[in-house]
């Protein structure tokens, strides 16, 4: 056997080794990715720290300023029936295809999830965070808090009064008797013409990271 | 995870430190590995010299190996790397151009540096040369603008093209360059015979 | 001044290059840029010729983007990076006596005429490096680490163009025959 070579053949082996081992073990999938994020990232949703108020998205609507992104992670019958004006309806197994979208968001950036209660918004959110993790939140009580404040006139309902928000199950509980989506009143409120509601703002604007790279 | 952010972590100027003592291991590196002489470079190209190829590809593959363990144990976050976009008519055609640069010059830009700080006086001329051709190129972009911009494919990576998972084309890449290596010295045995 | 007898002093490739994969690693894992040097060169340029002419710079888009108005083209990452390489080459070449003004020249032409050539080489490489938006470097080593099509397309044109030519160009630098 030729030992001039052995360095050369050893060096080889390692790296068809590790390459192979690395085949083998795989690269992580989403789900994956959310459990290194987890001790970072659980806590901002257990302080209920990502969860924003109805009256906060409206404003983030209102605001020139704020690069505003809304996915609306329903079921197509629940958009069609209501949905918020320039949300974009994106169904969980998709969420990772907006990778290349989020990573090019510019620094007044705010991405919002929105659900019928929360609990589709939360795992919505955690897929972001896996993907690309962009400053996003979750729309507290979901759509049926939102209707419930920006209500609905009782015509649109015939007279169904405020979802209960007591047992949340996923289900869009205002009964329209219209299927409208975007083009309902609540789909865009007027800001100035409604009471003012109180709340704690929570978005904040992150600084990007530079992201000048390679030799351009 | 990292990729960290420096400028939060240590200031722009802290920053600006890391990258030059990166730039510094990176010239070392290149020159302790005969780089800065150009005859060594061009060498490649007669397969009199193979260096070229066995620290590039030796290079690429060590660091994808160790990049995607990284990824894999969730100590770096892939979606945080920068992977710089495909535009391929404009790649092909500046790297064919440069193909032809690097055998009649001798250098490519990051190893003219290196030759001209020790002093070598071809590196420097390929330097200010390399200089006069990118301001010529900004001068002209305009002219082939629509030219630059196509063959955009975003970020595009082989394991996309290839529909085949990442550690699969890991070792593909890996097998390759082993190749490479086997296959240029079988060359140059070839070509100058077994008397080295 | 055929020096290949020299490559005894160089270290062996395939650790240079496992060393520089290493680094072109922890680049990536500390900045999430790899390497780069082309692009620092060119913010050289461009800042040279914003001291020369900054109207002009002003007006052209392309240069605009790095220099226009109060921006400043040196600014950035890529610049240290090129200051960096040079001082690293320096220190290299210093520690092992490679500090010399010569020129490295094939054994059948002079060193005014590699002069010329380095310069013609150079300028097609500047040129270069800028259609395809980096050079071995930074669309080579680091696109190709991260599994680019772009850059490993990029790479095997570099192979090509270089392979494809040498040949017509072997009086540069082949002994004779």
């Amino acid at each position: 056997m030729n030992t001039r070579h052995l360095p050369e053949a050893l060096g080889a082996t390692v790296l068809l080794l590790a390459s192979a081992t690395l085949a083998f073990h795989g690269q992580p999938d989403l789900e994956q990715k959310w459990e290194f994020l987890a001790p970072k990232f659980e806590p901002l949703l257990a302080e209920r720290e990502v969860y924003i108020d109805p009256a906060e998205l409206l404003h983030l609507m209102n605001d020139d300023y704020i690069h505003l992104v809304i996915y609306d992670v329903r079921s197509e019958s629940d958009w069609n029936e209501f949905h918020l004006v320039d949300s974009t309806l994106v169904a969980l197994e998709n969420l990772k295809l907006e990778r290349d979208r989020l990573l090019s968001l510019p620094e007044t950036a705010v991405v919002v999830v929105v659900s019928n209660d929360e609990m589709l918004a939360t795992g919505a959110w955690k897929r972001l965070m896996a993907v690309a993790k962009p400053n996003a939140y979750i729309l507290e009580g979901g759509l049926n808090l939102w209707l419930n404040i920006y209500g609905v006139p009782d015509e649109e309902t015939g007279g169904h009064g405020k979802a209960s928000l007591g047992k949340p199950d996923g289900t869009l509980r205002h009964p329209f008797k219209l299927a409208l989506g975007d083009r309902h009143a609540a789909a865009q409120p007027d800001e100035h013409h409604l009471q003012h509601r109180e709340y704690t703002p929570k978005v904040k604007l992150l600084k990007k990271i530079a992201k000048a790279g390679g030799c351009d | 995870m990292a990729p960290f952010d420096l400028v939060s972590l240590l200031g722009v100027t802290g920053s600006y430190f890391i990258y030059l003592a990166i730039g510094f291991a990176f010239g070392f590196i290149l020159e302790s590995s005969g780089f800065g002489d150009s005859r060594q470079l061009a060498a490649q190209f007669y397969f009199r010299e193979l260096r070229v190829v066995k620290v590039m590809f030796t290079a690429i593959v060590v660091a994808m190996i160790l990049i995607f363990w990284s990824t894999a144990l969730g100590l770096l976050d892939y979606d945080q790397i920068w992977v710089s976009p495909t535009y391929l008519w404009p790649g092909i055609a500046g790297g064919l151009i440069m193909g032809i640069g690097f055998i009649i010059g001798g250098y490519c830009p990051g190893t003219s540096l290196v030759s001209a700080a020790t002093l070598k006086l071809d590196g420097i001329f390929f330097l200010l040369g390399n200089i006069t051709g990118m301001v010529i190129f900004g001068e002209t972009a305009g002219l082939i603008n629509t030219f630059w911009n196509s063959g955009y494919f975003g970020t595009f990576t082989l394991p996309e093209l290839l529909h085949l998972e990442t550690g699969i084309v890991v070792v593909l890449v890996t097998c390759l360059a082993l190749g490479m290596f086997a296959g240029f010295e079988w060359i140059r045995g070839l070509i100058y015979g077994r008397a080295k | 001044m055929n020096g290949l007898a020299e490559k005894v002093k160089y270290w062996n490739p395939y650790l240079g290059g496992a060393l520089l994969g290493l680094l072109l690693f922890l680049s990536i894992f500390v900045t999430s840029h790899g390497l780069g040097a082309s692009g620092g060169v060119n913010r050289i340029a461009v800042a040279v010729e914003d001291l020369v002419v900054p109207e002009h710079v002003d007006k052209t888009p392309y240069i605009a983007k790095m220099a226009g108005g109060d921006r400043d083209p040196l600014a950035h990452w890529l610049v240290w990076e090129v200051a960096g390489i040079m001082l690293g080459g320096f220190v290299s070449g210093l520690l092992r006596g490679r500090v010399k003004v010569q020129t490295y020249h094939g054994p059948q032409i002079s060193p005014h005429s590699r002069w010329a050539y380095a310069f013609v080489g150079g300028t097609l490489m500047g040129y270069g490096a800028r259609m395809a938006r980096g050079c071995t470097s930074g669309q080579g080593l680091s696109g190709g680490a991260v599994m680019s099509v772009g850059s490993w397309a990029f790479m095997f044109a570099i192979f090509a163009g270089g392979y494809g030519l040498a040949w017509f160009v072997r009086r540069l630098w082949q002994p004779e025959a």
